[in-house]
């Protein structure tokens, strides 16, 4: 008879209940895609970095694990020390420049001889290698987003290039370019962001970890291999912070929305309420009756919130090929009870409110 | 007020009848009750005694004004005495707590309104089974069943309150008050938004309770002619009963 009651109640208005249901909605779509988002590109960029091919990245002191924001600052002689030791095979200089114009991209100035003899060389789907100074590689999802093909012109870094290949992609950036033409451009002649480095054989990459330790203390070293569990919004700074902020900007909508929504149907529902206590029902079950209409408008919005993070997730994929959006059991989960417990929250005073009132005044409320 | 009467046992016995004194069902004892307009202290009753005897049937009738929805709320445990003594079945509502009255309204008190008071987001059938739910033994399908044909709503059980005439929707809401065998029916002017016809079937009907099934009926009234239904009928005035003379 409750559930009756409940499910009754709810759609005897509809459009109310409609509103607090995408309230709800809303907020599981915003937590489930800004965390998609983040860990998304996170993952995705870590599997490009892995997929490089190369066993140990070095970095300069301080640098940020998100490589894309680390600058320039190490000298590109660094290449020809790290060659010499004895379990490096090949060593490869990559000048990483933060592109925010005409999308959000990494673009990855590197030396085509070494970076071939460290990641075993690009798959090539259209188009050769660089051969000019102005020439560009750009990866197939890249190439689908910015309509670009073999000839095209692109502008980057307030210069123009000339599309030369077009590359399967997975192997560290979106956007190569030549190394020493990047370094012209953006003012750092002679200098590179990081070092790939592959060994001489899998199981020395240890061995050649020490080996560079040794000759470049305070430089992060890190083996490539697992470095997909490194790209975690723990290990960047500040991402944590943004990604807790944004949910308690959500579960806030959700909480206001559904307390004003519950705080209506109290006031429009007095004389409902009103009706129940001369039929003799407690405040117990007065409360009981608006928390459970409250849990299943909720379940109502978390499955369309659902629904919704999805097509967000193909929207943003349809205008920002190169995106990952990544939805998972966990987050979805999460993002539920975040919002069941926000939505119990906001509607409890309320509910609270309901109980209380003066059953006289309330079967005379007009 | 208690009534001395004379039971005879059917027997061929030529011993003196059994007296049994019948206790009143409702019962007060110098009931104020007094409400707060800002400073001003509103006695709507002023120290009324009232006594209801189990199956009669009451109504209360007196001026705009006078105090008696108050009696009825008070009595039906739905306000609080300010003094004096209300007793229902046997039990001293002016000393219990809103848990305890509610309670007490939940398993004795059935009522009626002038407005139906029907949920609307429930049909008929669902507006009878709450009352049933409320009760706390579940749905009891025979007495739903015995009700409900009683009331003359088969057929109209599916239909929400939006659907239904006054008239029917009163039906509903007094199915709904005795759906739990309530000790004491308490009805709020029952005809004062129906027209001629439905005000004389409603009132019909509460008759047939009193007088088929014993059910006791405190109601509150306008309409002079509905006195005719009831065994008594008590005049109200400034908050107090000015007299109480039985129908005919």
């Amino acid at each position: 008879m409750m559930g009756q009651f409940v499910f009754r109640n709810l759609f005897h208005r509809p459009v109310r209940t409609l509103i607090g249901v995408l309230a709800i909605a809303v907020e599981i779509m915003l937590v489930v895609v800004i965390v998609g988002l983040t860990s998304g590109m996170l993952q995705e960029t870590a599997k490009r970095i892995e997929g490089i091919g190369a066993d140990i990245m070095v970095q300069a002191p301080a640098a940020q694990i998100l490589i894309g924001f680390s600058g320039s600052p190490m000298p590109i002689k660094i290449a020809e020390k790290l060659q010499e030791l004895k379990y490096v095979q090949s060593v490869a200089p990559a000048l990483l420049q933060f592109n925010s114009s005409g999308g959000v991209d990494v673009v990855y100035g590197i030396d085509p001889a070494s970076f071939r003899a460290v990641s075993g060389g690009f798959i090539f789907l259209a188009g050769h290698d660089m051969q000019g100074p102005d020439d560009l590689l750009v990866d197939d999802w890249a190439a689908k987003s910015k309509h670009l093909t073999v000839g095209s012109t692109f502008r980057l870094f307030n210069h123009d290039w000339t599309v030369a290949g077009i590359v399967e992609h997975g192997k560290g950036g979106r956007l190569f370019v030549p190394i020493t033409t990047l370094q012209e451009l953006v003012g750092a002649r002679d200098k590179a962001s990081i070092f790939l480095v592959k060994c001489t054989r899998p199981e020395h990459t240890e061995d050649a970890m020490r080996e560079i330790e040794a000759l470049l203390p305070n430089h992060p070293v890190r083996p490539l291999k697992d470095f997909m569990s490194l790209m975690t919004s723990a290990n960047i700074p500040g991402l944590q912070t943004f990604i807790n902020a944004m949910i308690a900007l959500a579960v806030a909508i959700g909480l206001l929305v559904i307390f004003l929504t519950m705080y209506t149907t109290v006031l429009e529902r007095t004389r409902d309420i009103g009706v129940l206590k001369s039929l003799g029902a407690s405040k117990v079950l007065i409360v009981r009756a608006l928390l459970t209409e409250t849990v299943l408008l909720c379940f109502l919005g978390i499955a369309a919130g659902i629904g919704l993070s999805y097509l967000v997730r193909a929207g943003f994929l349809a205008i920002f090929p190169t995106l990952s959006v990544l939805i998972t059991p966990g987050w979805i989960i999460r993002a539920g009870l975040i919002a069941l417990v926000g939505a119990l929250f906001g509607a409890s005073y309320p509910a609270w409110l309901a109980s209380r009132k003066d059953a006289v005044q309330a079967l005379s409320y007009e | 007020m208690s009534i001395t009467v004379r039971i005879q046992t059917q027997t061929n016995d030529l011993a003196e009848p059994e007296l049994k004194t019948l206790e009143p069902i409702l019962k007060t004892e110098n009931l104020w009750k007094l409400y707060h307009a800002g400073q001003v202290e509103v006695p709507a009753l002023r120290g009324v005694n009232f006594d209801v005897l189990p199956g009669e049937s009451v109504a209360v009738m007196g001026p705009s004004g006078c105090g008696k929805s108050s009696l009825l709320y008070v009595i039906g445990g739905l306000a609080q005495a300010s003094r004096g003594k209300v007793y229902v079945d046997g039990n001293d509502l002016s000393s219990m707590s809103d848990a305890d009255r509610t309670k007490l309204r939940r398993h004795k008190i059935g009522f009626v309104f002038q407005r139906f008071n029907l949920l609307p987001a429930l049909t008929a059938r669902g507006n009878i089974a709450i009352a049933q739910y409320i009760h706390g033994d579940g749905f009891d399908p025979h007495r739903f069943d015995v009700v409900t044909k009683m009331l003359g709503l088969d057929g109209r059980l599916h239909h929400r309150p939006a659907e239904m005439s006054g008239g029917e929707q009163q039906r509903v809401a007094i199915a709904r008050a005795i759906i739990n065998e309530p000790k004491i029916l308490l009805a709020d002017e029952p005809t004062g938004n129906l027209d001629t016809k439905n005000s004389e079937v409603v009132l019909e009907m509460l008759r047939r309770l009193n007088k088929d099934l014993g059910q006791t009926i405190v109601m509150i009234t306008h309409n002079p002619e509905a006195t005719v239904y009831f065994d008594r009928v008590v005049h109200m005035r400034d908050g107090v009963i000015v007299d109480g003379i039985p129908a005919d």
